[in-house]
């Protein structure tokens, strides 16, 4: 193993020590941005079934999703719905 | 994991939440109680002391607004331009003059209604003559946050700001509680955020959100986004012998008239789902391919009570979707 000077060590820390302060310097950064979005996003505060049914299905091929949250088109979500069952915390959506 | 439910009335509808950390319920509901108050005071339609009230009475005038209900014309001018016009907020003269003038509760409780004028009386030729204006009459600056309708433009952001609360609620309760899960569903049109419960948020699919959850029906399961359900069987009333609902046809001035009387859709956000579901109750057939070509999930419900399930919407009799 190589071995190092004291000055080469001390230098080595040091360089340690602002890389340590540039990387939680960005986070922190990241973090407040992030958090700014979700405050923008949010501007309001400063601080059945059918009866007699037959179905039809209709595919299409969708071999891929998106995360984008481009305003250029209605977003479709990431994963699709599946089949489920009623039980606890079940909502019902339904016109209003 | 046992799912917290606070359920109440707010905005002429029902409002639940729910929370995967049964001791975050409290705290998720005041959160989401907050932004329905503030969303009432922004954008309801029968509030005399609103924001949008007084906007609707000051034709011709630049009026600043607020930031939600700057948020909120953003979305309904964006809906209406990514719908060709199929959702349009300028339709506000348009659905008072059907009826839909005041709270629901009120509508449905009055006796009939003044029958619509008759075909080719003076009355009818007026109504007929009168066109909604559409979504490219507001004069709206982002920026700056001003308004200017011109007269005769009459703003309606029921459809799409009651979603855009439910999405903004879910956050704001997510915000508030910090960690887990929140489910906000605003009179059927659904918002969640965080993290879901195992295997995703349950939701029974019904014409009418208050069914209840635990009927029979389908119900699917979904870990994140937006779901929302539109139909012309519910928010019903009649003028004379004529049946009329709240989902207005900006091309025709009147209620939509099309194949489906009741759309769903899963989208990232329960804003997206709105503009979608509602812009295929108003598209009619054309709405197939449309929702096809954005890859949302769909399940529509022709008049007749056939379904049709779109894209990846999971059918409930196992044929591959």
């Amino acid at each position: 193993m190589k071995s190092f000077t004291p000055t080469q060590r001390d230098r080595g820390l040091e360089r340690l020590r602002r890389l340590t302060f540039g990387a939680t310097a960005g986070a922190l950064v990241a973090v407040a941005g992030v958090g700014y979005l979700a405050a923008a996003s949010y501007a309001g505060k400063s601080s059945a079934t059918a009866a007699n049914t037959t179905s039809t299905t209709t595919t299409t091929t969708d071999s891929s999703s998106s995360s984008t949250s481009s305003t250029n088109s209605v977003q479709p979500s990431t994963q699709a719905p599946t089949t489920g069952s009623s039980g606890s915390g079940t909502v019902t959506s339904g016109g209003s | 994991m046992a799912i917290a439910v606070k359920s109440w009335k707010a905005l002429g509808t029902s409002v639940h939440v729910l929370a995967t950390d049964a001791g975050e319920l409290a705290t998720a509901t005041t959160a989401v109680s907050e932004v329905l108050e503030d969303v009432d005071t922004a954008y309801s339609r029968f509030r005399d002391d609103s924001e949008l009230t007084r906007l609707n009475a000051s034709p011709g005038r630049s009026v600043r607004v607020s930031p939600l209900l700057a948020t909120a014309i953003d979305a309904a001018q964006r809906a209406a331009r990514l719908t060709d016009g199929a959702v349009d907020p300028t339709i506000g003269h348009a659905i008072r003059v059907a009826g839909y003038d005041d709270d629901f509760s009120r509508v449905a409780a009055r006796d009939p209604q003044p029958a619509l004028p008759q075909k080719g009386s003076e009355n009818d030729l007026k109504l007929r003559a009168w066109r909604v204006p559409g979504w490219q009459a507001i004069r709206f600056d982002r920026r700056s946050r001003t308004v200017l309708l011109p007269a005769g433009v009459e703003l309606d952001l029921g459809s799409t700001g009651k979603a855009l609360a439910a999405d903004l609620a879910a956050r704001a309760a997510l915000v508030a509680v910090g960690v887990g899960g929140v489910l906000v569903s605003l009179g059927g049109d659904i918002a969640m955020a965080g993290t879901p419960p195992l295997g995703g948020w349950r939701i029974h699919i019904a014409e009418d959100s208050r069914v209840r959850p635990d009927g029979d029906g389908e119900v699917i399961c979904v870990p994140a986004g937006g779901v929302a359900t539109s139909s012309t069987t519910v928010r019903r009333w009649t003028r004379g012998a004529v049946v009329l609902h709240h989902i207005i046809d900006p091309q025709t001035s009147l209620p939509a008239s099309g194949p489906f009387r009741t759309v769903t859709v899963a989208a990232a956000t329960c804003l997206d789902a709105n503009i979608a579901s509602t812009a295929a109750i108003v598209r009619g057939e054309a709405a197939i391919d449309w929702l096809l070509s954005r890859r949302l999930p769909a399940r529509l419900v022709e008049n007749d009570g056939t379904i049709h399930y779109i894209g990846r919407w999971p059918d409930p009799s196992g044929v591959a979707a």
